[in-house]
């Protein structure tokens, strides 16, 4: 059993997202009513406005991302929950530019559809909407999973290239076809040596015998299609990487930037091994590493795991990557 | 004889029949849902009624159709969770943002137009196709109906609308649901109507007064 620290169960989310707003007041401003924050200091050059959003639990994503050079605004719902349609739609109106705003989604049943509602009441307020979907995670690649691929880590790459193509004043076609692509271009794989802790208990969302991982998790405390025998990290990651590589195949000259992840409860010092063992696996495949981020960005509660997520980008990309962002959880 | 058109008068008297109807059903429906889905649908049904209900309270001097169907659309749509309700709330939307287009009197045509609107906006959403147990069986034939008596009066033509909703909605119970909740049930919710499929014919039936109970259009079981 593991308690969580808070005020009172089931208001986690909401006491967080004020906290939050109240540590970063210098970059971020917090709607209460329609729980959503926003940026306070975005690029006049932007036309469309940025948004995202999703369950609590994935923290610093989204509301970390909210601030000038990526998102524009946030809206989480409960933990582990799709924000409610009024949240993303209020939110939106709040955002919105003359080329109208833009839906960052990760691909989750409950997620889709609460956009989809937002998105039809912004087109009935006259105001235009695009959505791009994100879809990188590698082990729900499957035809028989009619809902498709997750949305995991490459969410937090795609953010960030729109966001610096939006401060560059790219229209809503442009920047839906872009993040469509980049989208595409992304694959993330995940494990786990233990599962979350569920907040309502205490206790964990699933039992993995000692010697064993989930080869495969989301975040969502969702267990893996399958469980393997613990094995040397060196060969962990060149499993992972390999069949990273297989499903996205850059070519030589393709650059490519890696996103290592801790799930909530993986130290610094574990993410940084793994961070050496996968650049060891690319230089050997001679893979052009170009960028990387080793840390805890986007999490699942406190699951005891790390994902790896690689972006095959070109010039374009990496120059959008590239641009300068500030941001409570990411800046540069 | 027949008005060719519903006045804001008769627009509300229509969605307070809808009201008494999802209250005098609301355990019937949750009974339903309890078997083919998780069991909120007849509450949030509830809470968008009496959402809606505060919401027409509060307009002040006569209201036309438009304003009475926008008031139901953004209670459904900003007050229910769940995705069942706010997707109903689509639909008043679509029917609200008709009848403002035709005037100061709800037409049939305009009513045709909103709930195709309405139907085409919840498919989008839902990514839901007829024959996959879900509201969009009740609410494809209602809008076809709506529309081939486009030019009868609104009482005449969503009596019909409703006639083909509870048709659909008796089909539903022979699908095996793709989309929702139910679709978790496989086979276990087969025999079993859709519950979001009844709102849908509720709606339609209140035109022609209270619905007080299920037994006469679905068989339960």
């Amino acid at each position: 059993m593991a308690r969580y620290f808070e005020n009172c169960a089931g208001e986690l989310a909401s006491d967080a997202l004020s906290g939050f707003a109240r540590a970063h007041a210098d970059l971020v401003g917090y709607d209460a009513a329609d729980g959503f924050v926003t940026a306070l200091h975005t690029a006049p050059a932007r036309t469309v406005g940025l948004l995202s959003g999703g369950g609590a639990g994935h923290e610093p994503l989204h509301a970390g991302y909210v601030g000038a050079g990526m998102l524009d605004a946030a809206c989480p719902g409960r933990i582990f929950a799709s924000p409610h349609n009024r949240q993303i739609f209020r939110a939106s109106l709040a955002v919105a530019r003359p080329e109208g705003v833009l839906h960052v989604v990760k691909n989750y049943t409950g997620d889709r559809i609460n956009f989809g509602i937002a998105a039809e009441r912004l087109a009935d307020a006259g105001v235009a909407c695009g959505r791009v979907l994100v879809d990188d995670d590698l082990a729900s690649d499957s035809e028989e999973i009619a809902a498709g691929r997750r949305g995991t880590g490459a969410t937090l790459l795609v953010e960030k290239v729109l966001g610096g193509a939006a401060d560059r004043g790219m229209g809503l076609g442009g920047l839906v076809d872009l993040g469509t692509s980049v989208a595409a271009r992304c694959r993330t794989l995940a494990v786990a040596s233990a599962a979350h802790h569920a907040p309502a208990d205490g206790e964990p969302a699933f039992a993995l015998p000692p010697g064993e991982l989930e080869y495969g998790v989301g975040i969502h405390g969702e267990r893996a299609d399958r469980t393997r025998s613990w094995q040397p990290l060196g060969a962990l990651v060149e499993d992972m990487v390999g069949a990273l590589l297989d499903a996205l195949r850059p070519g030589p000259e393709e650059p490519v930037v890696a996103l290592v992840n801790g799930l909530g409860a993986v130290t610094s010092l574990e993410l940084y091994g793994i961070f050496g063992e996968l650049d060891r696996v690319l230089e050997a495949r001679r893979v052009r590493l170009v960028r990387h981020l080793v840390g805890n960005y986007v999490t699942a509660l406190d699951m005891r795991g790390f994902s790896l997520t690689l972006m095959v980008a070109d010039r374009v990309v990496l120059d959008f990557y590239d641009a300068p962002v500030r941001t409570p959880a990411l800046s540069w | 004889m027949a008005h060719a058109a519903f006045d804001g008068i008769q627009t509300l008297a229509w969605m307070r029949d809808f009201t008494q109807s999802v209250y005098a059903t609301e355990a019937e429906l949750t009974a339903l849902d309890q078997r083919a889905g998780d069991g909120d649908f007849g509450a949030n049904l509830a809470a968008g009624v009496r959402a809606s209900g505060l919401r027409c309270d509060r307009m002040e001097g006569p209201t036309g159709p438009a304003e009475t169907l926008g008031a139901m659309a953004d209670a459904f749509l900003d007050e229910i969770g769940g995705t069942s309700g706010p997707l109903f709330g689509l639909l008043f939307q679509a029917l609200s943002r008709a009848a403002a287009g035709s005037g100061p009197d709800l037409t049939t045509a305009s009513l045709a137009e909103g709930a195709a609107r309405g139907l085409a906006a919840i498919r989008r959403v839902g990514d839901a196709s007829p024959g996959d147990k879900t509201l969009v069986d009740a609410l494809a034939p209602a809008a076809a109906a709506l529309l081939a008596t486009k030019d009868s009066p609104p009482a005449e033509a969503l009596a019909g609308a409703a006639e083909a909703a509870w048709e659909g909605v008796r089909d539903t119970a022979s699908l095996t649901a793709r989309m929702g909740r139910a679709s978790y049930l496989g086979q276990r919710a087969t025999g079993i109507p859709d519950p979001g499929a009844v709102g849908v014919a509720l709606l339609f039936a209140s035109a022609g007064g209270t619905v007080d109970t299920l037994a006469h259009h679905v068989i339960i079981g």
